[in-house]
């Protein structure tokens, strides 16, 4: 398989193209060397839910992302790391446009979710989020009961016909999320009144509620104590049966128990992706070295 | 919430053209008087009485001032436009000619009757007895050098005592209606004018050059002698009472209403009292009018009832409802031929 | 590191204390002062306003003993009975020993002129009691109840005040024989305009307020909503809206007689709308309560955090659901609060009115927008400048109640606030 890397690197040269080079001018703040910030190791998969090709975004005149490619593996936990301002979280929200919402915002490349290109003009963004799910760094309960805070998605896309099948709905996610037997008998008690983890776990129900097939989700324990951070992550690792993960960590060892593949972002590039046992163990990359064993970020 | 929002202000823009589709289409169901805030309280007492009396509407009246009363009243002879408007002055020629350039050709003038302007203070202080060129000396922005000669000078004077020696040494200190009220213009040409006249150089200016006699003789004082009190005359009154050297300008019927806290002051001899006023003996008293729409008579109800109840004896005469609000009646004769006027609705002509 | 031959960094800080915290002391003291001045001059108006108004809510009346005489009263027409002359009788037969024309017309002068158009409505609702004697509490005239009330001294010459020695005589005796009461002054609560004070009330002019008020927030509360979620949502950030918004905020300061102008000019010229409606009025009142209100919505919907829309966003929320579900309901208190305070501000306008006829003497209680009608304000002022004397309490009891009005308003916005500001 490492074999590969060779002819993946030649690859992502291609991607690059002429663009590359007008970049490389504009970031002369960027002290790396240009090849070295050419993707290394495995980028791509066999059986890919998500394919982007040449991703680069752009917040007005500053450039954010620089022609990244990547697939996200069927049902896997895909972890993105790296320091602060490496562009991962603008990269996650590519995933669903959220980036829409910012003004200013411009995103060109591909990127494909079961074979669409999600940023043509003919896809409607309001299902594309239905079937790429979010899960934010804050827990965002909306401010109403945990129930109406579940059924929310599946009422407004008209998922469930009766009352009954709503309710099942709502069950079925709460249990996903292992939140159930919290709070089966207070659903109608305000969702802000949750614990910080317990509001996490229910926002991946109201994520999970509206059966998506991916699930991005964005620092998700950040702002959780180490006990409600495991209980999140035992989650994650269980979803993963089921649905396609993206998720974006400032924490190595969190990547490291839950995903099966990490990728290392710097600077708004794509440095080294590859399994996330090979990552942590042997990095390839220097900067990608240097990020693990903590010289930087 | 928000399509509640929408519903609600689609149903009030509907309901809103609708009803004014509506005035507009049914014309008008009630009297619309404007004019002169003088003639707005025995305007109101008749139709006070008008509506509670008769099967019409109580008639709408607003205070606009004589003169903003003649604008919305000329402005043309449609049903929109008033139907009377009342003044404390009679119609200019300027007003007259513009009625007539808008359509509304035929106007029947209606006297109602007198106003006196009185000079007034406190009771704690001595009643003052002026004559109308004590006025215009104590309030002249600039008065004749009392050293002589025929020159004016900016009024030097600050004391009573100083413009005649018959009177109170205390400081000239006088609360007076500002110059949009028409109670200012009527003291101006009565009491100030009149008081100019018995200059006999500057009576000699009328000849000569009108312009700079009427700008010697009208303007007021501006250095703080002259204090422009507001249209309301209530707080003047209030004023007078805290302040016993002030004397203030106002409407007789305000000092009908507090003869025991105010006292008028005498002017010429003569004390503004009712029947002072009425007998034509006080001299700083004006005629009061209303204006009626000839055209509009028969087309809105009741205007014809109106005026008849306006120019009744009970409401105008000596005895009369509109005397107990002070208003000074017209001689009997007078009273008479107006009321005869009104009635054949004889409009007015007017020429330059 | 700043330790060694220099002081310390404690010693340094320590130095510096006091001084931070007298300046602290201070400044508390003069915010302090500062509330305690405003809390005073407050305190003074409503003392003062209350002194005067208070005795408006009380009239005297006199007890009369009519008697509906069978021969007065034509039963076909009875509005053209000579009421007048029953309380004429019946004043008569209580004091027989007055005779002549005038001293009999200063008699009747102590009943309100109103008290014939009384028992007319007395008759025309009950036909029975034509026949019979009826003990009636009538109002007195003004001059009778200011003599009441203390207002008029009895220690003044006679020429001086306006009731004679005689009147003050009967007044003495109708008091002595407990046929002459202060009562509560329910016509005050339940008339329109009137000349005569006795029976001058503020329902007419409560009535235009409300009238004018709910034409203000039926056009104002919507379009001031639709206005600002779409300025803060859904338009782009360039110069077009930047002046937009310049020109939100030059609005909400313009003087409001502008808007007066704009109202006679646009509503009453071009549109051909009725002058002194509420309509109308409305119209004018909602272009000056319009900025209030948006610029209180745009801020409370600044103020949701953007989790919440990210939130609905992120499960699919079309920008409208967004909006609409889980926006608009965590700004509305906001808003509200906006609203309450521009209709506050609207309630106690007067100038803009002027110009569109709705300071006017308007004696029939309005029942539609297009009546003619004026507002609380606007009958203050008309009552403060009459001459009768019994105008100045009345003048202060309506400032009350439009105190009141503004009070529960206030009270109101801070209520929903507090009810409704996170409430989860």
């Amino acid at each position: 398989m490492e074999s590969m890397s060779a002819v993946l690197k030649s690859g992502g040269a291609l991607f690059s193209g002429a663009e590359g080079v007008i970049q490389a001018q504009v970031r002369q703040e960027d002290k790396t060397p240009r090849e070295d910030r050419l993707t290394v190791g495995l980028p791509f998969v066999d059986d890919a839910r998500m394919t982007c090709r040449g991703v680069s975004v752009f917040y007005g005149e500053k450039h954010a992302i620089n022609n990244v490619s990547i697939d996200v593996g069927r049902n896997q936990v895909l972890a993105m790391i790296g320091p602060s301002g490496c562009g991962k979280s603008t990269f996650l929200r590519c995933l669903n446009r959220m980036n829409d919402t910012v003004e200013g915002c411009r995103v060109v490349g591909d990127i494909q979710l079961d074979n669409l290109n999600i940023y043509d003009r003919s896809v409607d963004v309001v299902p594309l989020r239905a079937q790429v799910g979010m899960v934010f760094q804050k827990p965002n309960p909306f401010p109403k009961s945990i129930y109406d805070n579940v059924a929310y998605g599946p009422k407004i896309h008209g998922l469930a016909s009766s009352r009954a099948e709503l309710d099942e709905v709502v069950e079925s996610s709460l249990k996903k999320a292992g939140l159930w037997n919290e709070v089966s008998d207070r659903l109608d008690q305000p969702g802000t009144g949750l614990s910080g983890g317990q509001q996490q776990r229910l926002c991946i129900a109201r994520a999970i509620a509206v059966r998506p097939e991916v699930i991005l989700m964005d620092e998700p324990c950040s702002a959780l104590d180490p006990i409600a951070t495991a209980t999140v992550e035992d989650l994650i690792s269980e979803l993963q049966e089921h649905y396609t993960i993206v998720i974006v960590t400032h924490n190595m060892q969190q990547a490291a128990r839950v995903s099966q593949r990490t990728a290392y972002f710097h600077l708004g590039d794509l440095i080294e992706v590859g399994s996330t046992d090979r990552i942590f163990t042997n990095p390839r990359h220097r900067l990608t070295e240097d990020y693990i064993t903590g010289r930087f970020g | 919430m928000w399509k509640k929002g929408v519903t609600l202000a689609t149903a009030a823009i509907i309901f809103a053209s609708a009803a004014a589709n509506v005035s507009a289409a049914s014309g008008r169901d009630y009297i619309s008087i404007v004019g002169s805030s003088t003639v707005y309280p025995f305007a109101t007492t008749v139709a006070e009485q008008f509506g509670k009396t008769s099967k019409f509407k109580t008639p709408k009246i607003e205070s606009t001032g004589s003169g903003g009363g003649m604008k919305l009243f000329c402005a043309g002879s449609d049903i929109d436009t008033p139907d009377i408007t009342n003044a404390s002055r009679r119609i200019k020629y300027s007003e007259y000619e513009k009625c007539q350039k808008n359509g509304v050709t035929e106007i029947v003038e209606v006297k109602i009757g007198y106003d006196g302007i009185v000079l007034a203070n406190s009771k704690a202080a001595a009643q003052l007895s002026l004559g109308k060129k004590d006025i215009f000396l104590a309030l002249a922005k600039e008065v004749p050098d009392p050293k002589g000669g025929e020159k004016l000078i900016a009024n030097p004077y600050t004391t009573w005592k100083e413009v005649n020696p018959s009177l109170p040494d205390s400081k000239i200190e006088v609360l007076g209606p500002p110059p949009t009220s028409g109670t200012r213009d009527a003291f101006v040409e009565l009491a100030m004018e009149g008081g100019c006249q018995q200059i006999d150089w500057i009576k000699a200016r009328k000849e000569t050059d009108k312009k700079h006699f009427k700008s010697v003789c009208h303007t007021v004082r501006e250095d703080g002698a002259y204090i422009e009190a507001g249209e309301n005359d209530n707080l003047i009154v209030q004023k007078l009472e805290a302040n016993p050297k002030a004397i203030g300008i106002f409407g007789f019927s305000f000092l009908d209403q507090n003869g025991d806290k105010i006292q008028g002051s005498v002017v010429e001899g003569e004390e503004p009292t009712f029947e002072n006023i009425a007998a034509g003996n006080y001299p700083v008293s004006r005629p009061l009018y209303c204006y009626v729409k000839k055209n509009h008579v028969g087309v809105v109800p009741g205007m014809a009832e109106f005026l008849a109840e306006f120019s009744s004896e009970k409401a105008w005469g000596e005895e009369g409802y509109l005397a107990d609000k002070g208003l000074i009646p017209m001689p009997a004769k007078e009273r008479q031929q107006f009321a005869a006027d009104v009635a054949a609705l004889k409009p007015l002509l007017m020429a330059k | 590191m700043l330790v060694g031959k220099k002081e310390s960094t404690m010693d340094r800080v320590n130095r510096g204390l006091a001084r931070r915290y007298r300046r602290e002391r201070w400044f508390r003291l003069f915010g302090l002062s500062a509330i305690v001045t405003s809390v005073c001059f407050i305190g003074l108006l409503f003392v003062s306003i209350g002194a005067n108004g208070w005795s408006a809510f009380q009239q005297t009346e006199i007890l009369l003993d009519i008697h509906f005489d069978t021969e007065q009263f034509d039963v076909d027409n009875l509005s053209t009975a000579n009421y007048g002359a029953l309380v004429k009788n019946s004043m008569q037969t209580l004091f027989p020993d007055v005779a002549g024309r005038s001293e009999k017309r200063e008699l009747s002068k102590l009943v309100s002129s109103g008290a014939p158009y009384i028992l007319q409505k007395m008759v025309m609702q009950d036909t029975g009691i034509i026949g019979s004697s009826q003990k009636i509490w009538l109002p007195a005239d003004d001059e009778v109840d200011m003599f009441q009330k203390g207002y008029i001294l009895r220690d003044v010459m006679e020429g001086d005040r306006r009731l004679s020695d005689k009147q003050i005589g009967w007044i003495d005796q109708l008091f002595a024989e407990g046929r002459l009461e202060k009562k509560f002054n329910s016509t005050f609560f339940t008339a329109g305009d009137s000349r005569e004070p006795e029976l001058a009330g503020i329902r007419g002019a409560v009535a235009g307020s409300l009238f004018t008020l709910a034409v203000t927030l039926v056009l104002s509360f919507p379009i001031g909503v639709a206005t600002a979620v779409y300025l803060e949502e859904f338009a782009p950030r360039n110069r077009w809206t930047d002046l937009v918004e310049v020109n939100i905020n030059n609005l909400a300061a313009v003087p409001s007689i502008v808007f007066g102008l704009l109202g006679l000019a646009v509503f009453l010229n071009v549109f051909g709308m009725p002058r002194s409606a509420p309509l109308v009025g409305g119209l004018v009142l909602t272009l000056m309560t319009l900025p209030t209100i948006i610029i209180a919505s745009r801020a409370s919907l600044k103020s949701v955090p953007p989790s919440i829309r990210e939130a609905a966003l992120g499960v699919g929320a079309s920008k409208m659901q967004a909006i609409t579900h889980h926006i608009l309901p965590l700004a509305m208190p906001g808003m509200m609060t906006g609203t309450i305070i521009g209709m506050a501000q609207a309630l106690g306008e007067t100038a803009p009115l002027l110009m569109i006829g709705m300071v006017a003497f308007i004696v029939d209680v309005p029942t539609a927008v297009t009546d003619p009608a004026t507002v609380l304000p606007v009958q203050i002022y008309l009552w403060a400048d009459s001459p009768e004397r019994a105008f100045v309490e009345r003048t202060s009891a309506a400032i009350m109640v439009l105190l009141a009005f503004l009070i529960s308003m206030n009270a109101m916005a801070v209520f929903l606030r507090r009810k409704f500001e996170r409430r989860w």
